[in-house]
């Protein structure tokens, strides 16, 4: 057995030189292959700021925790992008929620004929990608086609294509986000991507969205879109009006959805699909103040919320009328 | 002399003859016509909606603005009045008829039915209408009858329609019935509140059945549909 003092006896040749040629062979042929390894590895990084992505981008901070200033240079960016991409010079602007305004939405079921023109309006105003003029695939309003008789939305048909509007035996149901109280979505996202404002509407940080589509799938109301590849749009589609946390242009990869067009509700002005309802199906308003008609509708009216049972106690509400 | 001697008779002769007097005077009249209207102050378009109808007098209903037409901040939303796209028959953009035009001269048809002239292609389906008289003033076309037989205005429409649709014309005060363009801040903008007659046809008052835009497409791995 061993004694713990039979330590094996160095050489002279060990102790002068302790690496010897196999070893320091054996170890730079093991360093080359790791560092190509860590170059093969950030080769995407590098490629990436080939492809205009800066440092700066990629830096970037969270919406809520930009100072002014820095946001302002993101919007800078963000302008000359488009300008770059586009041809176009559009106004970005972040307009901040005001002090005693909540917006509500409401529609009269009784009035909706299901013409599709809000859901057309939308893509107008919001730059979403689309393969050809009227595709609205990634519109933010559905509208739905129902039995009458009762609210079933799994008989219900969003594709219908008739000669004519409304058919026989059938009513009509815009369906879009909801800006809920208690937003399923916002609970679900895992990197606090989006979030409601103060004055209710739930907006998304396109540059923090990490495309996980959790909130896609927490959605009851089949309010959120994705951006499956690089948005496709053409110079005469874009809507030179944009908002930041509203239409401005997405990047591929990111959730988007409906936000009352903020850009256009919180400079004062109604949203588009309002402004283009025919049947005046459509209202809109501040349900802070008592004189609103919201509030008209909300006290005189029969309200209908949809899957009120969900508990999402939403800020769009159908009503019926006579 | 103003005019040389070679002229002279041939002016003479022209200013002579009465058809030609009869023409310079339409001539000057027509001028005078086309000059006052390109004269006309540029005020914005709704402002120019708000002012034309009124034939009858009578100002306009408390801030219950015309939408306007044309030019607009918003040229990729289409706002135009339902009516507008399914053809206004009397009150088209910037053109007003003056009824009493032809009232005055035709014999009076208070209490008959027929549809002579203008109004031939007048389909009458509204309730239990069956007298132009129930709305239209007997004395002054361009306006319409109150209860009390006086009369309503034409930009006042909405009162005639008051008359019988009590909880709409509520509802339509209120901004819940009808559509409403522009700003729903007052205080940033100004609201445009469509009228009765912009989207119904007051003669047949249903609202028509129209062609829906394209739907989105249908996903091509999904199994067909049911419908």
């Amino acid at each position: 057995m061993p004694s713990p003092d039979d330590k094996p006896v160095k050489t002279i040749e060990e102790r002068i030189r302790p690496v010897s040629r196999r070893t320091f062979l054996k170890g730079s042929a093991a360093s080359i292959v790791g560092m190509s390894g860590l170059v093969a590895a950030l080769q995407p990084l590098l490629k990436l700021e080939k492809e205009d992505i800066t440092l700066d981008q990629l830096l970037q901070r969270h919406y809520k925790e930009m100072t002014p200033a820095q946001l302002d240079k993101v919007m800078k960016r963000l302008q000359e992008k488009c300008e770059r991409e586009y041809g176009v010079s559009a106004s970005i602007q972040d307009l901040k929620p005001q002090d005693g305004v909540g917006f509500a939405y409401a529609l009269n079921l009784t009035r909706c004929v299901g013409c599709r023109k809000c859901a057309h309006a939308c893509l107008a105003e919001n730059n979403q990608s689309r393969e050809y003029d009227d595709d609205i695939s990634m519109s933010y309003i559905r509208v739905l086609e129902l039995q009458k008789g009762s609210i079933n939305l799994e008989t219900s048909n969003q594709y219908y294509d008739s000669e004519s509007v409304p058919r026989k035996d059938k009513y009509y149901m815009p369906v879009q986000c909801h800006q809920c109280r208690e937003s399923p979505c916002t609970k679900a996202c895992p990197v606090n991507a989006t979030w409601q404002e103060p004055d209710g509407v739930v907006t998304v940080d396109y540059d923090w969205c990490i495309g996980c589509r959790y909130c896609m799938a927490a959605c009851p109301y089949d309010a959120r879109r994705f951006n499956w590849e690089n948005p496709k749009l053409e110079k005469r589609q874009i809507n030179l009006d944009q908002g930041y946390l509203s239409n401005r242009l997405r990047p591929k990869g990111v959730v988007e959805k409906c936000t009352f067009c903020l850009h256009r509700t919180r400079a004062g002005k109604y949203p588009a699909c309002m402004e283009v309802c025919p049947t005046g199906a459509r209202v809109f308003g501040n349900i802070l103040d008592p004189n609103s008609e919201i509030n008209y509708i909300l006290h005189n009216k029969r309200v209908y919320i949809l899957k009120e049972e969900v508990g999402t106690n939403p800020r769009f509400y159908y009503f019926f009328d006579t | 002399m103003l005019l040389k001697p070679s002229l002279a008779p041939a002016f003479r002769v022209c200013f002579r003859s009465v058809p030609f007097l009869f023409l310079l005077g339409f001539l000057l009249a027509l001028g005078g016509f086309l000059f006052a209207r390109e004269s006309k102050p540029e005020a914005a378009n709704s402002a120019q909606l708000e002012e034309e109808p009124t034939i009858a007098g009578s100002g306009g209903i408390e801030n219950h603005f015309q939408p306007y037409f044309g030019h607009d901040e918003d040229i990729h939303l289409d706002k135009t009045p339902p009516r507008l796209i399914m053809g206004l028959d009397l009150n088209r953009m910037g053109w007003t008829y003056n009824c009493m035009e032809c009232h005055t001269h035709v014999e009076d048809i208070r209490y008959h039915r027929e549809q002579k002239f203008e109004h031939e292609n007048i389909n009458l389906e509204h309730g239990n209408n069956r007298y132009c008289l129930n709305c239209h003033h007997p004395d002054n076309r361009n306006a319409f009858v109150d209860y009390d037989g006086s009369e309503i205005a034409e930009p006042n429409v909405t009162l005639l329609c008051a008359k019988c649709h009590g909880p709409k014309y509520r509802d339509w005060k209120a901004g819940v019935h009808g559509r409403k363009n522009g700003y729903w801040d007052l205080s940033q903008g100004i609201q445009y509140k469509l009228h009765c007659i912009q989207c119904h046809d007051p003669h047949s008052p249903a609202f028509k059945p129209m062609k829906p835009l394209p739907p989105p497409l249908y996903p091509s791995r999904a199994p067909a549909p049911k419908h």
